[in-house]
């Protein structure tokens, strides 16, 4: 199950913290090394362990927070954020039961181009608009400025 | 002997409080409370609330209903805004000149009352106004997890308001003036009699003002528990940690950093009241001034980020919305929320820099700051990258997000040059400082506040506010902020200290500049206040329940749902002389043009 969650898709979502993580790391590594100052066991100590102590923190909430997102990912319907319970949203996906070995490799590699599943579908609902797309867009324009300006004042 | 009666007494005390809690329970069922009148929200069935509310000021008084709850907390932020506003207008007319008009004493309150004030009583508020509002019908849950202890976090915000203005209301009766210790309120300042300043900083009104600020750490706990519980436990049966939406995720983050930073700012506050009036010496001893300030920044640096969080969150929620596509890398935005969440109770020593502290103490910090720092700029690219190939509609909303990023890039680039040690050693204290944080706080989070009563003003009063002027406070608000803040940021490079009523002469023109910003800012912000309390009244009514358009891209939010349900069952309006709104699922053109013909006649 473990290796299921975090595969690569996930660890590619993960790659944000993994480089606070790293820049940590080495930083840590550099104190080590490099002591300008002279290495004192309490003073020295305190100074790694500002930095081991959110290291760990963070390893450890990434870790729980990854299982927690990329497990229900796996085993639950996504929607687009704040969609779930609308009547008109389609799921993205219904988890890994419903995913044919094709799109689970186009997922991770419109992924890999630092893109999201999510985008890849919506920019292809796009694409699909076809030659429409341009008069499309000047009409939804101008709802846009009827909508903003519904509140002009009537005076 | 001694010991057994105590033990005997603790368990009597025990037994005691099982009983009544036992009685409670049995005499009301203290998690039954549903909400009434909210359209969508599910009535489970408890016989215990299935009234209409108490109308007029008993309702505001009494309610547990979590959009109320959410309203009161946004007028209060909003005269909060007002006060902290006017404030520092003041101190900025101050500064035209190079000595103090006001008088140093009374420069020095408002700066202090300013800082708390946005602070504590404007920026939490307006957030836990969104957050109520919001987040139980975003998620699908019928109420806040306590609703009671809702109302109970609300109301322990006027009283904080009162308390730490005190000064204020009593110097004229001649009693004791405002605190004068700048929002840090650092020792040996602060101590005031017991220490060397003896209370030149404002006697009773800075104890007074410590209260206060308990009181507010306090309410602010008690709502930060409440979210978590909520988010947790009431989520709809949809809503996945995969499904939250990032505005959850936020309030969630920030949630959990009230929740281990607030606590510590109430400790030391008492640990400070102790000191100042009760004989204690906790910050009088070797040490205590670095003390105090290892506390008071433990509090401090986290409460940055329980600021920006959820505005971050609230611009992820809206710029895609008017961007016409999903955020991209919604989950990087999650995640490197989570990151800040954790890494921002790393780096509170980088206040310290100058200190004095150990080299090798400072550059741990030093490395956390630069790693907090990636996750930040993570966020803003994935905002440009989701306005990249958007079909951009640049609606009020919008251009606050928008003035977000932007102005949000300049507070957070001019914040990485702070955290690196040998550049802070030279800015610390100047108004370098005060540029790069007012870039976020007024910049940012401000402008994220913006965009977001601006975009859901229709879903809170069912009236559209007037574009124009909406407008109009944008720009006055963007071009008001980067002058006032740019000249604060070249007089720092200029070497002007930052907490000064009176400046040399070479520092008068920038200041000018500032103040000619502060009075741009003034007018935007008068400009906002009339279109929001005009429109709330007389505004034109929505007619749609999807008043922005959302649906045409397929980025409509279930909030909105909820509201074109409350359109739908609506069955009487306020006003009592309009027709009855329920063509909720009428095209948007339509009802234009239906309401375009009534206002003909």
């Amino acid at each position: 199950m473990e290796a299921k969650i975090f595969d690569r898709e996930t660890m590619l979502d993960l790659v944000v913290n993994f480089i606070p993580l790293g820049i940590i790391l080495f930083f840590i590594a550099l104190f080590v090394v490099v002591t300008p100052w002279g290495f004192n066991v309490r003073t020295s100590g305190v100074m790694l362990g500002l930095m081991i102590v959110p290291f760990v923190a963070l390893a450890i909430l990434t870790y729980l927070s990854a299982k927690a997102i990329a497990g229900d990912e796996k085993t639950k319907p996504v929607y687009a954020q704040g969609q779930a319970g609308l009547e008109e949203a389609e799921p993205e996906h219904h988890g890994d039961d419903d995913h044919t070995p094709d799109e689970t490799t186009d997922a991770s590699d419109a992924a890999a181009d630092g893109n999201d599943g999510e985008e890849v579908d919506n920019d292809e609902g796009n694409d699909s608009d076809g030659g429409d797309a341009d008069s499309e867009t000047t009409d939804k324009q101008d709802s846009d400025d009827t909508a903003d300006d519904a509140g002009e004042p009537a005076a | 002997m001694e010991l057994n009666a105590q033990i005997a007494v603790t368990v009597l005390m025990g037994v005691f409080l099982v009983a009544v809690a036992t009685f409670l329970t049995r005499i009301e069922n203290w998690r039954s409370y549903t909400p009434v009148g909210g359209g969508g929200s599910f009535i489970e069935e408890s016989g215990y609330i299935d009234e209409e509310k108490p109308a007029g000021i008993i309702r505001w008084l009494t309610t547990v209903d979590h959009k109320d709850i959410g309203i009161l907390y946004g007028l209060y932020g909003i005269i909060a805004f007002a006060v902290g506003g006017l404030m520092v207008t003041l101190m900025r007319f101050d500064l035209v000149t190079s000595s103090s008009l006001l008088g140093t004493s009374t420069y020095n309150a408002l700066l202090t009352s300013h800082g708390i004030t946005m602070l504590f009583l404007f920026g939490t508020p307006i957030i836990a106004a969104f957050a109520n509002y919001l987040v139980p019908l975003i998620i699908g849950a019928d109420d806040m997890a306590f609703p009671r202890i809702n109302a109970i976090a609300f109301w322990l915000l006027p009283p904080a308001a009162l308390l730490i203005w005190a000064g204020f209301f009593a110097k004229p009766l001649g009693l004791f003036g405002p605190a004068q210790t700048a929002w840090t309120m650092y020792t040996p300042l602060s101590l005031g009699a017991v220490g060397p300043s003896a209370d030149a900083v404002g006697g009773a009104g800075v104890d007074l003002m410590l209260l206060g600020l308990h009181l507010s750490g306090v309410a602010a706990t008690m709502g930060a528990i409440n979210f978590i519980a909520t988010i947790f436990t009431h989520r709809g049966e949809e809503v996945s940690w995969a499904n939250l939406d990032i505005f959850s995720w936020t309030i969630l983050t920030q949630s959990g950093l009230i929740l281990f930073a607030f606590p510590l700012l109430g400790s030391a506050l008492l640990m400070l009241l102790a000191d100042r009036n009760f004989g204690t010496a906790f910050f009088l001893t070797d040490g205590g001034n670095i003390l105090w300030q290892h506390l008071f920044w433990f509090f401090g640096h986290p409460e940055v980020y329980i600021l920006v969080l959820p505005m971050m969150g609230i611009v992820s929620y809206v710029l895609p919305r008017f961007a016409g596509r999903k955020l991209f890398g919604f989950k990087f935005v999650v995640y490197s929320t989570l990151a800040i969440g954790v890494l921002s109770f790393g780096v509170w020593a980088h206040h310290m820099f100058a200190t004095g502290i150990d080299p090798r103490v400072r550059a741990s910090f030093m490395a956390v700051s630069m790693a907090i720092a990636i996750p930040s700029a993570v966020k803003t690219f994935n905002w440009i990258t989701t306005l990249w190939n958007g079909r951009v509609r640049l609606t009020t909303p919008m251009l606050f997000c928008i003035g977000f990023i932007s102005n949000f890039i300049i507070g957070g680039v001019t914040g990485v040059f702070l955290a690196s040690i040998p550049i802070d050693l030279v800015l610390h204290d100047t108004y370098y400082v005060v540029g790069h944080f007012h870039y976020v706080v007024m910049g940012a989070i401000a402008f994220a506040g913006f965009a977001g009563i601006y975009y859901w003003f229709p879903l809170v009063t069912n009236r559209m506010y007037q574009a124009s002027l909406g407008k109009a406070h944008f720009w006055l608000t963007m071009v008001g902020s980067n002058i006032t803040f740019l000249a604060m940021i070249l007089l720092g490079y200029g070497g002007m200290p930052r907490r000064y009523a009176t400046y040399l002469p070479q520092f008068a023109t920038l200041h000018q500049v500032a103040t000619l910003g502060a009075f741009l800012l003034l007018i935007g912000q008068i400009i906002w206040l009339y279109n929001m309390v005009s429109s709330w009244f007389e505004g034109k009514r929505v007619e749609s329940g999807d008043p922005w358009d959302l649906r045409q891209d397929n980025v409509r939010t279930v909030e909105w749902q909820w509201f074109e349900q409350k359109l739908d069952t609506q069955i009487a309006t306020d006003g009592g002389d309009e027709e009855v709104a329920t063509d909720g699922g009428k095209p948007a053109d339509e009802a234009e043009a239906v309401a375009e013909e009534r206002d003909d006649d």
